[in-house]
Formats: C-alpha cells, sequence, structure tokens
C-alpha cells in the first residue's frame, strides 16, 4: 500500500502553471527520485505535499489520511530537509536537536539525540553554533533534525546540491544506509545522477510541471536507448 | 510467533502531552536563541533604561519648573509603555528571526500548530516583559524613588491589559510580514507607535480633539493609561473601565488572530513561504 497518494496536483503562479495534474505515490520502504530541469515543479510539488503550499486542485493523502484535514497527524510522520534551508544559526548543534525533538513531540528526546549525534558524527560538534559549521556539517545536522522523529516518509530536496564531492558522497552513503537498513521511504530530488541512480528505486522526470517518463534507471535508459540516467535527462531535458 | 512492534518514536500527535512539548518547544527556541546572542540580552534592559532615565529626568526638571506633575506620571507610562511595545515587538521579531535564519520552514513542515506556536511566542514574550518590568522597577526606586506599588493593584490588571493589546498588534504586524513579504517588517515595528500618541500614555486624552478622543476610546491602553493616572493621584482603580478594556482587548486578540490565519492560507496558497529571505 501506498504511504503517500497524490493525485491531480495542479499549483499555478499567476500565468505560470508549476505543477499540472501531476500523480504520485510512494509504497512503504520506497525510495522515489523526483528529476528534470530547474523550474520543472519539483519543489514546488514537495512543498505540496508537505502542507507548505496549498494546490489549486487535486488531494494528498499519506498513511491513509487527508493532509489538509490531518496536518498535525500527517507531519509528525514525515520529515524534510532541503539545501535552502537552514537551521537556527546561533543556537548549538544539540540545542537544535532538542528544540526540534520538543516540536516533533519526540518520546524520550535525551536518547534520541544522543544516537543521531551519534548516527552523524556531530558527537565533537555538538556544543558548537550551528553558523559555525561546513556546509557539509550542517547537512548532517539537518539530516538528524529530519530523522528525530524516525519518519515513515523523508521528502528530500536536493540534499548534497551545496556539498563538495567528499561531503556530498558522505551524506549519500548516509541516506543508502537509511534506505536499506532501517527501509526508510524517501521522496526525493536531484541533479545528481550518479546519487540518483544508486539511491532510487523508482524515477520520475518532471517537465513544465509534468512527469514525462517514471520507472528504474535501467527501465529508464532502455526505454530512451541512452546509456546511463545523465544521456536520459539530456534527452528528456531537450525534447 | 509473537511480532512486537517497535516503540512509537514519537508521543500521540493529538495528545496533550504533545501540544506541551511542542509550546515548550518554541519556548526552548526563543530561550536558547537568546542565551546565546549577547545583544539581545542587552537590548532587554538597554532601551527601557535609557528611556527610564530620560523621562526621569524630565520629570525632575519639570518639578524645579514648579510645574506640578507627580513623577510616577512619566515614570508609570515609561514602564507600562515598556509592557505594551515589548509584547508587541518580541512576538514580531520571534518570529521574523525564523526568516532571518532560513529556519521558517522547518518550523512550518512541523506538527506545530498556529496556535501552539503562537501560545509559545506568548509565554515566551510574558517571560521577557516580566523581567524588563523587574528591571525598570528597581531603576526607578534606586533613581527617583519611585516605587511601581504605588499604582497598587492596578498594576496586575494594567500590565495584562496591555501585554494582551500587545500580543494583537505583534500577531498583525506577522500577519503583514506573511501577507506582503519581508519589506512589512516595517509594519511589525511600527504599528506599535501608532498607538502611541492616541492612548493617553503621556497625556489625558482630554486634550485631545473630540475625533480622536472617540478614536482613543477604542484603544484598551487608554483606559490604562488613564487608570495609572487616577491611581497615582489617590482615586480608586477604575475596576470598570478595566473591564471595558479587557472586553476591547478579547475582540482585538479575536480579530488579529484571523488576520493572522487568513495571511497564513494567503502566503500557502500563493507559495510565499518559501520565498522568503530570497
Ligand atoms: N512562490 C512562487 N511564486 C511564483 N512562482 C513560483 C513560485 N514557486 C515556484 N514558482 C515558479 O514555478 C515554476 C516551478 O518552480 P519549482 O517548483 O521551484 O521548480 P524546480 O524545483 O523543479 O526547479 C518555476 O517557473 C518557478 O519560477
Ligand atoms: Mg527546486
Amino acid at each position: 500500500m501506498a504511504i503517500l497518494e497524490a493525485r491531480s496536483l495542479t499549483k499555478r503562479f499567476g500565468a505560470v502553471t508549476a505543477v499540472d495534474g501531476l500523480d504520485l505515490a510512494v509504497g512503504r520502504a520506497e525510495v522515489v527520485g523526483l528529476l528534470g530541469p530547474n523550474g520543472a515543479g519539483k519543489s514546488t510539488t514537495l512543498h505540496m505535499l508537505l502542507g507548505l503550499i496549498t494546490p489549486d486542485e487535486g488531494s494528498v493523502t499519506m498513511f491513509g489520511k487527508d493532509l489538509h484535514r490531518n496536518r498535525v497527524e500527517v507531519l509528525s510522520r514525515i520529515n524534510f530537509a532541503a539545501s535552502y534551508v537552514d537551521l537556527p544559526g546561533t543556537l548549538h548543534v544539540q540545542e537544535v536537536l532538542e528544540v526540534f525533538a520538543d516540536l516533533y513531540a519526540v518520546d524520550r528526546p535525551a536518547a534520541k539525540v544522543a544516537a543521531l549525534l551519534d548516527l552523524l558524527e556531530l558527537g565533537p560538534l555538538r556544543r558548537r553554533k550551528v553558523m559555525e559549521l561546513s556546509s557539509g556539517q550542517r547537512t548532517r545536522v539537518q539530516l538528524a533534525k529530519a530523522l528525530l522523529n524516525e519518519p515513515d516518509l523523508l521528502i528530500l530536496d536536493e540534499p548534497t546540491a551545496n556539498l563538495d564531492p567528499d561531503a556530498g558522497d558522505r551524506i549519500r552513503t548516509l541516506l543508502v544506509r537509511l534506505a536499506r537498513e532501517e527501509g526508510r521511504a524517501m521522496l526525493i530530488t536531484s541533479h545528481n545522477m550518479p546519487e540518483v541512480e544508486r539511491m532510487c528505486d523508482r524515477i520520475h522526470f518532471m517537465a513544465e510541471g509534468r512527469i514525462v517518463a517514471s520507472g528504474s534507471a535501467a527501465e529508464l535508459a532502455a526505454s530512451f536507448e541512452a546509456d546511463d540516467l545523465e544521456a536520459v535527462f539530456l534527452k528528456v531535458a531537450r525534447g | 510467533m509473537t511480532t512486537t512492534l517497535p516503540p512509537l518514536a514519537t508521543l500521540p500527535p493529538l495528545g496533550a502531552r504533545a501540544r506541551g512539548r511542542r509550546v515548550l518547544g518554541v519556548v526552548r527556541r526563543d530561550f536558547a536563541a537568546l542565551r546565546r546572542s549577547p545583544i539581545r540580552m542587552f537590548e532587554i534592559v538597554f532601551w527601557p533604561t535609557v528611556e527610564l532615565v530620560l523621562w526621569g529626568f524630565v520629570t525632575l526638571f519639570l518639578q524645579t519648573q514648579k510645574v506640578p506633575f507627580a513623577v510616577g506620571f512619566l515614570l508609570g507610562a515609561v514602564l507600562l509603555w515598556q509592557v505594551l511595545q515589548k509584547a508587541s515587538n518580541e512576538i514580531s521579531i520571534a518570529f521574523l528571526e525564523d526568516i532571518w535564519s532560513r529556519n521558517l520552514l522547518n518550523v512550518q513542515v512541523s506538527p506545530l500548530s498556529s496556535v501552539e506556536y503562537l501560545i509559545g511566542l506568548m509565554v515566551f514574550s510574558l517571560g521577557k516583559v516580566a523581567f524588563a518590568v523587574a528591571v525598570m522597577s528597581a531603576l526607578c526606586l534606586a533613581l527617583y524613588g519611585f516605587g511601581v506599588t504605588a499604582m497598587g493593584l492596578g498594576l496586575v490588571p494594567f500590565m495584562a491589559l496591555l501585554l494582551v493589546m500587545g500580543w494583537s498588534l505583534g500577531l498583525v504586524g506577522i500577519a503583514a510580514v506573511l501577507r506582503f513579504g519581508e519589506n512589512a517588517q516595517v509594519i511589525a515595528w511600527s504599528l506599535v507607535f501608532v498607538a502611541q500618541p492616541l492612548t493617553g500614555i503621556f497625556y489625558p486624552v482630554s486634550v485631545l480633539p473630540a475625533p480622536l478622543q472617540t478614536v482613543a476610546h477604542l484603544i484598551p491602553g487608554t483606559y490604562v493609561f488613564e487608570g495609572m493616572r487616577t491611581v497615582l493621584n489617590g482615586g480608586a482603580v477604575p475596576w470598570g473601565d478595566l473591564a471595558l478594556a479587557a472586553l476591547l482587548d478579547v475582540v482585538y486578540l479575536g480579530i488579529s488572530l484571523a488576520v493572522f490565519g487568513w495571511a497564513l492560507r494567503y502566503a500557502r496558497a500563493h507559495g510565499k513561504l518559501s520565498r522568503f529571505g530570497e
């Protein structure tokens, strides 16, 4: 059964139709990738799934419940991280996690925060201010925040966009581990094709607000007669 | 074979304990931000002190000019005005801080409801106002020998009424930012100053032209500042007026909550939440 089901989602900003009648589902423990050129409508889609943007048309159902009518319940079972958000910079890493442990009403928060500091190798940084950290370290803090409530669905918008190859690879390895070992479902956008190939069970290509191609990395490569996902991307993006 | 379900990672989200924790999270965040920012600690006492010293000396000067004027009038006014201004601005600051630190989306995608969020902001602003009032009261006594207890029993309702009025103004300020974007910060800061000349802080409302007097009597603060002068002149606490002010407070708080809700829905409908800071 799908834990996330979006039906005919549509969002217009003035004359721009950012998302156009999009259907999307994510199954338990499934990692789904959303690809497409800048402006394709990926972030708008994710934001509608998170309740940040109200769709003009369509519905979002998670865990069998309508998002808009069950906001608190649904949001407490999912989480989010993105390259364009940050955590309160003046707070210490541990404080930030304690704050969000409260906002997600995490049971036994002290143990959870300690475990995540450990998992993300943030122990030595726990008394450092977030704004003093490197982007790679900040991304790890964001992921720790995103894992506090042991989300059944993790929504990630270009999580590795600001990272150098080394930091990016560390995050990717961690995400793969979370997906494979903990069976955490994810919906992820990225412009890093090897990352998507490595992580995603299923991929949707978006262009101008619509899904124009779907399948596993191998299926997409085969159907577009391309060597890899990168080549698929170029074919899709250039029509 | 029995299968054991993994323990739930979070408290039941709609339960009272979870709600309490989420409110606590907002308070904890603001407290930690304050603790980590010495400038903001400094600010809590800086402006009240400056105003107090300034108006205290004005009073002393007026007295040397044989103007019959109770020391308490201006000092009490400055103190109560700070309650109003801080209640309003602290709420806006806490919200704007999320925008400045690009943390707004993290808060908005958490299960925190708007009501819980606002309660958290109010609780925290209450703490800061209480602290500032304590500092100012001590200064009043030390510098000018004016004890705020001269306002008697009225002091508690005076402050409570101004606090709630300040929260309403702060909410409208936040709503303006949600509706018009970050540039509307100016509105968030200045709204409370619109009330300043109208609410009879430093002079009785009777000096205002008649139409403005009517406006003044629609502002809860007016009854507080008039009441303060009555009490300092040796009169009784005007409970009837304060009850009217409380009624007005409730009405305005209701209206500003509605305005906030409307602005938040607007921001969600127009994709504004993710556009702050760009
Ligand atoms: N809040 C907004 N207001 C106006 N236009 C927007 C807003 N958000 C996105 N858009 C527009 O919608 C389209 C899709 O944007 P977005 O979802 O951010 O794409 P992607 O994440 O795939 O790069 C773009 O044309 C973008 O300019
Ligand atoms: Mg995007």
